[in-house]
Order: C-alpha cells, then structure tokens, then sequence
C-alpha cells in the first residue's frame, strides 16, 4: 500500500542521509500529540497516593523523593521524545532502535520505587524487553535481506513475498511484547502501580502511539 | 468456562508473561524453517562475494571499498545519494598506525585491530548516521539508569535510618507476599484432600 493511501499527502521529509524522516497528517498528529504530553509533564509535579490504613483512621501517604522526582521526570522526557521520534521515522530500523530506546527508558521509569511487587513486574518485563531484541532487530534484518533496502518509502512499492512477511510477523511479536499488548500486558500493566503519575503514564501513552504506528508501517510494507 | 477463566488468572500474573512470550516466540522461529528463505542480491549496502577480497591477496579483505582518501571516490552505495553528495571520499581512510599494520601484515583485515575506514564506517557514520546517535543513546541511557541506581541505592547510603526503614518496608512487604503464598497452598491441600476424601 502506498504512504499517501494510510496517512495522508506527504508535506514534507527531514533527509537525515539515508534515513528520511516523513511528515503527513497522520505522522504530523501524533508527532504534536505526543511533544504536547511530553511537554506537560515536563512541567508537572508527581501525584502523591493516599493508602488508608486498615483498623484504624489513619492515613499513609506515598510519594516520591525529590532525587527520584528529577531522575523520573529526565527518563519520562527522553521516553517522549523517542516515541515522537518513532511517530515520525521513514526508515525500519530506525524505528526498531526508538522502539528498545523507549523499553530501556521504561525501565528505568520504575527502576527506583521500593514496593516489592512493582519492583518484580518490572524484571518480568526487562526479561520480554531482553527477549525482544532478537525479533526487533532479526525482524528488520529479514526484511532487509529479503528486499535489499530499509526505507519505508521503497518498501511500500516492493511486492511482499512470504520471507517479508514472516519478518514482519517476527517484528510484530518483537513490538507485541516490548510495548505489551495483549496477551503480555500483565508485567507492564503491574508496573503502574506506584506513585508519580504523569511520569508513570508515558509508559502506557508511549506502547499505544508506538502500536499505532507499527500497525501503519505493517499496512505501508505487505 | 472455569478453565478460560483460569487462563485469564494466570495471564494476569506477571512471572508467567516472560514465558508465554518465549513459548510464542520460539514457536514462530520453528515456523520460519518452512518459509523459504533466500538473499535478494540486489541490496543498497552490498559485500564483497565471500573469500573473493581474500583471493585477490588485498591486505584488509574483506573490508577493502577501493578509492583513494580524497583523491578518488570508493564503492559505496546509498539509498538517497541525493542526500548525501560526498559518499566514497574518505573510504580508504587509515591512521597511521593502521597503515603500519596494513604493511606488516596481510592479515590485517581479519584481526580484532582493524576498523578500516571502509565499509562499515562509511554506511554507519555517513548516510546512516542517525543509527549511530540512537544506538549510542540507547547505551547512554542504560548508563544513566544503572549508574544513578548504583549511586543512590547501594554507595550513597550514608544514613542508616534510612536504610533500616527500607529493610523494613521490604520485610513487611516480602512477608505479605509469603503468607498470601502460604494461604493459597493451604486452600490448594485443602482442595485437594476434599477431592482425595470424595
């Protein structure tokens, strides 16, 4: 399928060598989007929970310390800006690299909260984020292998073969488990369950507009 | 359905995840040992046929792109040579030392020491260069993540209230974990006692 079928008429590309970042409206929307958010919690403070205790009236608070605060706040900003970078990226491995970029920095995200069960969920899910480098990175080498070229662009006119689309389906599986959609979304979905709020959204915000795209550049290369 | 809902609950558990992944995963690798497999030929980033470098006796096969530091373009090719107008120029470049070595020895191509100018750095550092800051990005960040950890959780830990409030927090919590854990078995073997009784 061509690029202009799914997002819309091309307004422009970013030549970065061989690597040519595209802009349609599609891209464009989530590309804002995303720098919108990330721009917001930039400037936002944590959420702090409020546990109420068992037998009797009084309250626990958990927060967050300032150290952690700022350490979040830089991870969750690069998280953003990888996942922008993703939105808008015409070349496939590329978004391969932004895709283990925004698993890496996810982890880091929850690296440093002190409940016990949160701290487990996020092993799980470095464990899938260790595992997915071999379908990421072997996906887009098969791809490469079979067509001779990485561009978006030229891979949308190349006819998909069956070698093409096993490694797309190797990268879906790749992008499935870093990004944890179903069925493995209980490891990143237990990762929330702690304080810092917008800081801890750019997890789940980062895995839907990156499905979201994978999803179009699927539709772009078979 | 008690057994659908069974599955949902052991999805639900995050220790079972890495394994299902690994399950789906190592399934769909067996699945590509049917699907034909062949290298397209006409690839942007091409290599030398195998062995070809090494027959023809050049001293840093296979790496060796021809051309001459800025006197003589080398092989290689872009995608977009539109954007990137001064490819091959530097692609035999050398240092020094690398040119020593490159004299002393024909094997220099091969040998952990040679990074040749050439193909690899051409592609990686001109018309793929972004590759390079995300991959090195990447690095930094797992840096960063691993180094602040090891500063403020294990070396910086100068105040001992601190540290015994933690110890106590993951007691309290490791030992919630065991009782919820010790409670399920209970209610397993009494399960399994009612049905040995029946």
């Amino acid at each position: 399928m061509l690029i202009e079928d799914l997002g819309g008429n091309i307004l422009g590309t970013i030549p970065l060598g061989d690597i040519v970042l595209y802009l349609n409206p599609l891209h464009l929307f989530l590309f804002v989007t995303i720098l919108l958010f990330t721009a917001l919690i930039s400037i936002s403070r944590t959420e702090t929970q409020v546990e109420a205790m068992f037998g009797s009236l009084d309250e626990n608070k958990v927060a967050v310390g300032l150290k952690e605060f700022k350490q979040r706040r830089f991870l969750a900003i690069i998280c953003g800006i990888a996942t922008a970078g993703a939105m808008i990226t015409g070349d496939l491995f590329n978004f391969t690299l932004f895709m283990a970029l925004i698993g890496i920095v996810n982890i880091g995200i929850v690296s440093a909260v002190k409940q016990v069960d949160v701290l487990n969920s996020a092993y799980q899910y470095g464990l899938i984020a260790m595992m997915c480098g071999l379908p990421l990175f072997g996906g887009a080498a098969i791809i490469l292998a079979a067509t001779g070229t990485l561009s978006l662009f030229e891979l949308a006119s190349i006819p998909a073969n069956p070698m093409m689309i096993f490694g797309a389906l190797v990268m879906l599986v790749g992008v499935a488990g870093e990004s944890g959609i179903a069925p493995f979304f209980a490891s990143k979905a237990e990762m929330f369950r702690t304080p810092g709020s917008p800081f801890i959204l750019i997890i789940h915000l980062s895995s839907l507009f990156i499905i979201v795209r994978f999803v179009e550049i699927l539709l772009t290369i078979l | 359905m008690p057994k659908i809902a069974k599955l949902w609950n052991k999805l639900a558990n995050p220790k079972n995840i890495p394994r299902l992944f690994a399950v789906i995963l190592g399934l769909l690798l067996i699945v590509g040992f049917i699907i034909p497999m062949g290298l397209n030929t006409d690839q942007i980033y091409i290599r030398p046929a195998p062995q070809s470098q090494m027959d023809a006796g050049l001293a840093i096969a296979p790496y060796d792109r021809g051309g001459e530091v800025l006197v003589s373009p080398g092989v290689t090719e872009a995608q977009y040579p539109e954007n990137s107008k001064n490819l091959g120029w530097i692609n035999s470049y050398m240092t020094p030392i690398a040119e020593l070595l490159k004299a002393l020895s024909p094997y220099f191509g091969t040998s952990i020491c040679a990074s040749p100018g050439g193909l690899i750095d051409e592609i990686l550092y001109y018309t793929r260069g972004f590759d390079t800051i995300l991959e090195s990005s990447i690095l930094m960040m797992a840096f960063i993540i691993a180094s602040w950890l090891a500063i403020n959780f294990t070396i910086d830990r100068k105040e001992e209230r601190d540290i015994k409030e933690d110890v106590k927090r993951a007691i309290a919590s490791s030992d919630r974990i065991a009782n919820e854990v010790e409670e399920s078995n209970r209610k397993a073997r009494e399960k399994q006692a009612k049905k040995e009784f029946r």
